[in-house]
């Protein structure tokens, strides 16, 4: 039987993970003002709710709702990325598939649902629920169709590795721009972006000036990415350097969303793997 | 610094087709991409090392069990080891969980890539032979399809050939990605006597004897899910009693995997493909996806490294086609 204080570590890390999510949204409620509400707050309101669900299902004690109503609000945020997942590919074809920004949040919903819908039934009776992974009396509990817990549990770790190498490079991809942050030229420098991009960052980033693309101001990179398509054509972009809370730094700093996101990564593919 | 250029450019299949910008773009670079594949593999061996029976005593027997068979100089550390985890077991497993979530997290953080990796050799050597009692190889028991000569001791050769330096190749750019670390005579010559290492663990006694493949898959089955029980059994069948001529045909590939790097680049791409083929049968028929899905597995076992190394040794583009990205890279 694994250790519970080994659940609890990663049952406290989801917590942080929730913390820093509301935190998030908190502070960005001013920035999201303006109608795209939707569409940058689902990647944190979705790291909250898989961070509460992921404690509750590690240590019983931290338990919220019952799996049936986790399995619903898995199910729609599933289908809410699956959507974004779908318009991505419109837009950009297949490549939203491999590595557009919606597809690991619909991963990693889908893999909530599969972990919530796929406990053993006969497990989760014996304990009232997937609540607490060390099961007590009623043992370890276990997913059915196995392979799958497999095929989520590779998947996730293939994004959680992806991130690390993105977050930690010089960050001109623009989906990540930690290191443009922390370490952009005092004077303009050129930068690949694309207008879809640029075009939310100007229309959003108060610190933005006319005619240039503020990554920094795409600090909030999952939501530029995640933001309404605009013009299609990339271009190049002038980068100033990064500059205050509006621009995505402190708890909105992209690498924040990102380092949760590899968080929560870790975390389920522990889980599903200790349940096959 | 390679791995620093690599990711210094949005990967080239995120561009936007058709606009022009990709032209600044550089096509990913390979050994990057295996050095994260790498990563990768560590990542779920740390999470594969928290799962339950990896608490229990079973993981310490299973470590003891690695003794047996092997010369005392090197079972008597082995039986010392086993009996320390078995006392700390709790402890001592959460950190090797947790080292190797650290070693896949730090290979994939750029700034982190040498460390890691040199760390990843290290711990690789370690267990190596505390853990797997050097793949057993000393024991004249050993098979590759099993997974032979050891998962962990080819962690260790990826990390050494995807170690991010240009030396090996003064005159031009490197012929494959694992060249680049260490030059490709002593890339092709790491190649060569591993693949032959494994032709001739194949023709052992133990492994010519008539049951021997047969018993081996079907000993496979045991807690396996239906559907992969199944394929296994109906592949034991197939070569019931066929036991020497499944070694000299399986001994007849390897050879020929391991001589083709030494080819001209269509004839390697060839036997490339034919050790990735090799590395999915033994990974689907001899190792069951290294029983991942018995709760027992602490690894994916050989064939996903041994597939890995295959993809190191893929003829890089002659420099006319590569693009511009990739020299800079």
């Amino acid at each position: 039987m694994i250790p519970s204080w080994v659940l609890d570590v990663f049952a406290a890390i989801m917590l942080v993970v929730a913390a820093v999510s509301a935190a998030r949204l908190v502070a960005a409620r001013s920035w999201r003002r303006g109608g795209r509400s939707a569409a940058l707050a689902d990647i944190d309101v979705a790291h909250l709710l898989m961070g509460i669900a992921m404690a509750g299902t590690l240590v019983a004690a931290l338990r919220t709702w019952p799996d049936g109503a986790w399995e619903v609000v898995f199910g729609v945020l599933t289908a809410w990325f699956g959507y974004r997942v779908a318009r991505d590919a419109r837009i950009s074809g297949v490549r939203a598939l491999a590595g557009g920004h919606c597809a690991p949040h619909l991963v990693h919903a889908g893999a909530m649902l599969y972990m919530f819908a796929a406990v053993s039934a006969p497990a989760a009776h014996e304990s009232g629920g997937m609540g607490g992974m060390s099961g007590g009396a009623g043992g370890m509990r276990t997913l059915e169709l196995p392979f799958l817990a497999l095929l989520f549990a590779l998947v996730l770790v293939g994004y959680c590795i992806w991130d690390l190498d993105q977050v930690s490079g010089p960050g001109t991809s623009g989906h990540y721009s930690l290191a443009v942050a922390r370490a952009a030229p005092p004077g303009p420098v050129l930068a690949a972006v694309g207008a879809r991009a640029a075009g939310a960052a100007a229309a959003g980033a108060s610190g933005a000036s006319a005619g240039l693309v503020s990554v920094a101001a795409s600090g909030l990179a999952d939501a530029i990415v995640a933001a309404p398509p605009v013009a299609e054509p990339a271009g190049i972009a002038q980068v100033p350097p990064a500059s205050g809370p509006a621009d995505g730094t402190g708890v909105l700093a992209p690498w924040v969303a990102t380092a949760c996101r590899i968080a929560m990564g870790v975390t389920m593919a522990f889980m599903l793997v200790i349940m096959i | 610094m390679s791995e620093i250029s690599a990711g210094g450019v949005r990967p080239a299949w995120r561009s936007t087709p058709g606009t022009g910008a990709e032209t600044r773009r550089a096509a990913p670079d390979v050994r990057r991409l295996l050095q994260l594949a790498l990563a990768g593999l560590w990542l779920l061996d740390g999470v594969l090392q928290y799962q339950a029976f990896m608490f229990s005593k079973g993981f310490s027997d299973m470590l003891a069990d690695s003794a047996s068979g092997n010369p005392g100089v090197v079972a008597r550390p082995i039986s010392w080891d086993a009996t320390l985890v078995g006392h700390h077991l709790a402890a001592l497993n959460a950190s090797f969980a947790t080292i190797q979530l650290l070693l896949g997290i730090g290979i994939a953080w750029r700034p982190t890539v040498r460390v890691a990796l040199a760390a990843s050799v290290a711990w690789s050597l370690g267990v190596w032979w505390f853990g797997e009692g050097l793949g057993l190889v000393l024991t004249g028991n050993v098979s590759p399809v099993s997974g032979a000569p050891g998962a962990v001791i080819l962690y260790a050769l990826l990390a050494v050939l995807l170690w991010p330096s240009d030396r090996g190749s003064p005159d031009g750019p490197s012929p494959f990605a694992a060249a680049r670390a260490v030059g490709a005579p002593v890339a092709r010559v790491v190649w060569l006597v591993l693949w032959l290492s494994l032709a001739y663990f194949a023709l052992l006694p133990a492994n010519r004897a008539p049951q021997a493949l047969h018993d081996m898959i079907a000993g496979m089955t045991d807690g396996e899910p239906g559907w992969l029980a199944a394929l296994d059994r109906g592949a034991a069948a197939l070569v019931a009693h066929q036991g020497l001529a499944a070694s000299v045909v399986l001994a007849i590939a390897l050879v020929v995997v391991a001589v083709g790097v030494y080819l001209p680049a269509p004839v390697a791409r060839g036997s490339l493909v034919l050790a990735v083929v090799v590395a999915a049968v033994f990974w689907v028929f001899g190792q069951a996806f290294g029983e991942i899905m018995t709760g027992g597995a602490t690894d994916l076992n050989s064939a996903p490294l041994l597939a890995l190394l295959a993809l190191a040794y893929w003829p890089a583009p002659a420099p006319s086609q590569a693009n511009e990205g990739t020299a800079t890279s």
